[in-house]
């Protein structure tokens, strides 16, 4: 059973491996995006509408921030002192806000797609 | 500390849910000695949330960047299918329940795959857990300064918190019969199970991989997402207050493929196959 799993185990990392490189192979464009004092900035980030991007999200604060926008099902953890790539799809025309979770009152932002 | 209360507690209450029924359910079926693969599976899904913490605090690199989500995606629809085998497995032996104490106890413990209930510990920890062990490790290093020592009390309070209602639910459980506690079980797995069927499709439709779509209602003036209540309710059962149609869909389709499975034929098979003689 043991082995079962282990063999389970090493089959998802591996396709999980694969899927990651495949989806890279892509080049979207970036939009930087930085956390400072539990806010970000810009606040607000215009993109094109309808074209893939990557949003780098840097955290100059001491302190873990998870970048999540409700609107658009993603959340990404940015430790302390990093920067992070987080994909984010075609959108269409309009405002997605976001929040720093772990300081929701001060860390909020959209993305405007136009 | 209100702030970080709340989201340690929201981060933490699924887990605590799962872990006070798993145990509850070895329990109830005086398995207490196998209490271990819970154990071993909560204390691995503990070391796996913090390896993937020190991993995304310390690695970078495009695996990093796709890792998490990937990952985070897996967990949700592994979580998915060992809720609902373990419910399954639960309705089939619910059926034996007219036979005598020892011999079903006897019989769960053989037929019972045990790491089963592992892996949903070990799921359930690991679910949140990297971002749970994030935040409280970047709190407790803020815990010098005034604003930072509030911070960590109330993160180290809200994962406290969400333990107690665990051990809540696994003391309460032990009032409750042995049939009244398999149906009770079952139907909040399948609603857990169902919330994340939803949560992970939200998912893929975040990373791209599921076409996107409008949220189909809003109620997040009547419960948000990210209120205690919103949070609780999203671990029980999925609640999304801008849910896409393609979410409500798969939490549908869950349960029109799981209460059959789960609690359908349950009265019919109990009287058309009555208990061997043992």
């Amino acid at each position: 059973m043991r082995s079962r799993l282990a063999l389970l185990v090493a089959v998802v990392v591996a396709a999980l491996l694969v899927v990651a490189g495949d989806v890279r192979a892509a080049d979207p464009p970036e939009v930087a995006l930085t956390i400072e004092q539990h806010r970000f900035v810009p606040e607000e980030i215009r993109v094109r509408a309808g074209t893939p991007f990557v949003l780098v999200i840097t955290n100059k604060d001491a302190t873990v921030e998870e970048f999540e926008s409700h609107e658009l099902r993603l959340e990404r953890i940015v430790p302390a002192g990093k920067t992070v790539r987080l994909r984010v799809r075609a959108l269409r025309a309009g405002r997605y806000p976001f929040v720093g979770e772990y300081h929701e009152k001060t860390a909020t932002g959209r993305i405007v797609a136009e | 500390m209100g702030a970080t209360y709340v989201v340690t507690l929201r981060e933490g209450f699924e887990a605590a849910l799962l872990l006070g029924i798993v145990y509850a359910y070895l329990d109830k079926i005086g398995g207490r000695v196998h209490y271990r693969y819970v154990t071993t599976g909560a204390v691995l899904g503990l070391l796996a949330s913090v390896a993937a913490g020190v991993a995304v605090s310390l690695a970078s690199g495009p695996l990093l960047d796709l890792g998490p989500d990937l990952i985070a995606t897996a967990v949700v629809f592994a979580a998915v299918v060992l809720l609902t085998w373990h419910g399954w497995w639960m309705r089939r032996h619910a059926r034996e329940l007219t036979g005598d104490v020892q011999a079903r106890i006897a019989q769960a413990q053989a037929t019972q795959r045990l790491w089963l209930v592992g892996m949903i510990a070990f799921t359930g920890v690991f679910r949140e857990g990297a971002e749970t062990v994030l935040l409280l490790w970047g709190l407790l290093t803020q815990a010098a300064s005034a604003s930072g020592y509030d911070g960590a009390v109330g993160g180290v309070l809200g994962v406290a918190t969400a333990g107690a209602l665990g051990w809540a639910i696994f003391r309460g459980s032990r009032r409750v019969s042995l049939g009244r506690f398999f149906t009770a079980t079952s139907l909040v797995l399948m609603l857990v199970a169902a919330g994340l069927c939803s949560t992970g499709t939200g998912k893929l439709q975040g990373l791209g991989w599921l076409p996107p779509s409008e949220a189909l209602w809003d109620t997040s003036g009547l419960l948000s997402d990210t209120s205690l209540l919103g949070g609780f309710v999203a671990g029980l059962a999925g609640y999304r207050a801008r849910p896409t149609p393609l979410e409500v869909a798969a939490w549908l389709a869950y349960l029109a493929l799981a209460t059959p499975l789960l609690f359908g034929l349950r009265w019919r098979a109990r009287r058309a196959l009555p208990v061997p003689p043992r």
